[in-house]
């Protein structure tokens, strides 16, 4: 009934019924051959205050008289003081139907498993003290960025480039059919099969020919390229006669151009003759 | 340990009784209390009783030993008193060797604490 009010740590408990057995071997021994579990508990908790007790008191009295370790002299003192009758110790000991408990054996300490380990751990730098903890699991400080090697073939990359552009174009012509105007390939109304991107022609379609447009430093950058398709003085000497010649522009431009691909024809005749010789 | 064998500051006074203890002390190495070391020094660490020699533990061991088989004693006494009681009241009845198991009841064990001045009052049932 008493261990109900009681709340003891396990620690306490394995001594504390080591206490029990003890208690219950002193009345083994006195010529009880049983005891009820209220007589138990009353003893043993007795006998718990009293080493506490003496134990307290001792070590009052070692302190009062300026040391720190317990002498006999404090114990006596200390067993004195409570009223404790220390008489008939001697022959207490020698006693000739004395028991003896074992003393417990120490259980060994639960090693964790070591669980969900990844890798060895690291030895610790020496300028860590060795009684801290060892090191974690590398992966849990250490970052490794993890990516595939990029492909650096030229055949992979020029596939893979001409895949990308197609399906750019792909994707950019069905946005368009979808967006814009449409046209119809076949002669019905429903035009959701094959639909064409609608060709808006301006009007007049030779207005951009006959407007003088600003000088063009990089034909690179253009971005409509067919407008001055046919505009050439800009453009640096070797680039001339990849150039279209079908001009639509004036004739001065014509009789230049055909005089500068002229002088450019002669020294580039020319130049294979002194190869040879 | 060397403190045990020469005799202190403090033990000067009664040295008679000093002596016959630390010779005791010194026989005690022989024997050991029923109550384990390890234990008598946990609850005496507990209270801040530190100490290195183990007969020291082994004196208070004893200590309490003693202390608590006389009680025992005592209560035992009461014990024989009582069922000595019953058979001289009953002793028309056919048991030929004396009743000699012995149970240790609390109606014992109080009387034989009050002689030693602890009062133990526990409540029959809880309430």
């Amino acid at each position: 009934m008493s261990e109900n009010t009681e709340k003891v740590e396990s620690s306490c408990d394995a001594r504390r019924r080591i206490l029990n057995i003890a208690v219950s071997t002193v009345l083994l021994e006195t010529g009880f051959h049983a005891t009820d579990k209220m007589s138990l508990e009353t003893l043993t908790e007795i006998v718990q205050c009293f080493l506490t007790e003496v134990g307290n008191s001792a070590k009052g009295y070692c302190e009062l008289s300026g040391r720190v370790e317990p002498v006999i002299g404090d114990v006596m003192m200390a067993i004195i003081n409570m009223g404790i009758n220390l008489q008939g110790i001697e022959q207490y000991a020698a006693r000739p139907n004395r028991h003896v408990i074992q003393p417990p054996q120490q259980a060994p300490v639960p090693r964790t498993p070591a669980m969900l380990s990844a890798g060895s751990k690291a030895k610790p730098a020496p300028h860590i003290p060795f009684h801290l903890p060892p090191l974690p699991d590398p992966h849990a400080y250490i970052r490794t960025p993890t990516h595939k090697q990029p492909v650096t073939e030229y055949e992979a990359i020029r596939e893979k480039a001409a895949n990308q552009k197609r399906d750019i174009e792909r994707a950019l012509t069905k946005f368009l059919a979808k967006t814009s105007e449409t046209h119809n390939l076949f002669n019905t109304d429903d035009n959701q099969v094959f639909p064409l991107i609608a060709c808006k022609p301006t009007f007049p379609a030779y207005l951009p020919c006959l407007l003088p447009t600003d000088q063009v430093f990089d034909f690179d950058e253009l971005e409509y390229h067919f407008q001055v398709a046919n505009r050439t003085e800009d453009m640096p000497a070797d680039k001339k006669d990849q150039s279209d010649n079908e001009g639509e522009n004036g004739g001065d431009n014509e009789n230049a151009n055909n005089s500068q691909s002229e002088n450019q024809d002669a020294p580039t005749s020319s130049s294979p003759e002194r190869n040879k010789t | 340990m060397s403190r045990m064998s020469s005799p202190s500051i403090g033990m000067d006074e009664d040295s008679g009784a000093g002596h016959a203890l630390t010779d005791f002390l010194l026989q005690l190495e022989n024997y050991s209390p029923s109550i384990p070391d390890s234990v008598v020094a946990y609850y005496l660490n507990m209270s801040g009783f530190e100490s290195q020699d183990p007969r020291l533990i082994r004196l208070i061991a004893l200590a309490s030993q003693k202390f608590l088989s006389d009680i025992a004693n005592d209560a035992l006494q009461h014990c024989k008193m009582r069922t000595s009681s019953q058979i001289n009241q009953s002793s028309k009845n056919q048991k030929g060797p004396k009743e000699k198991k012995y149970v240790m009841t609390m109606e014992d064990l109080v009387p034989a604490l009050q002689e030693y001045g602890i009062s133990a009052k526990k409540p029959h049932y809880f309430v």
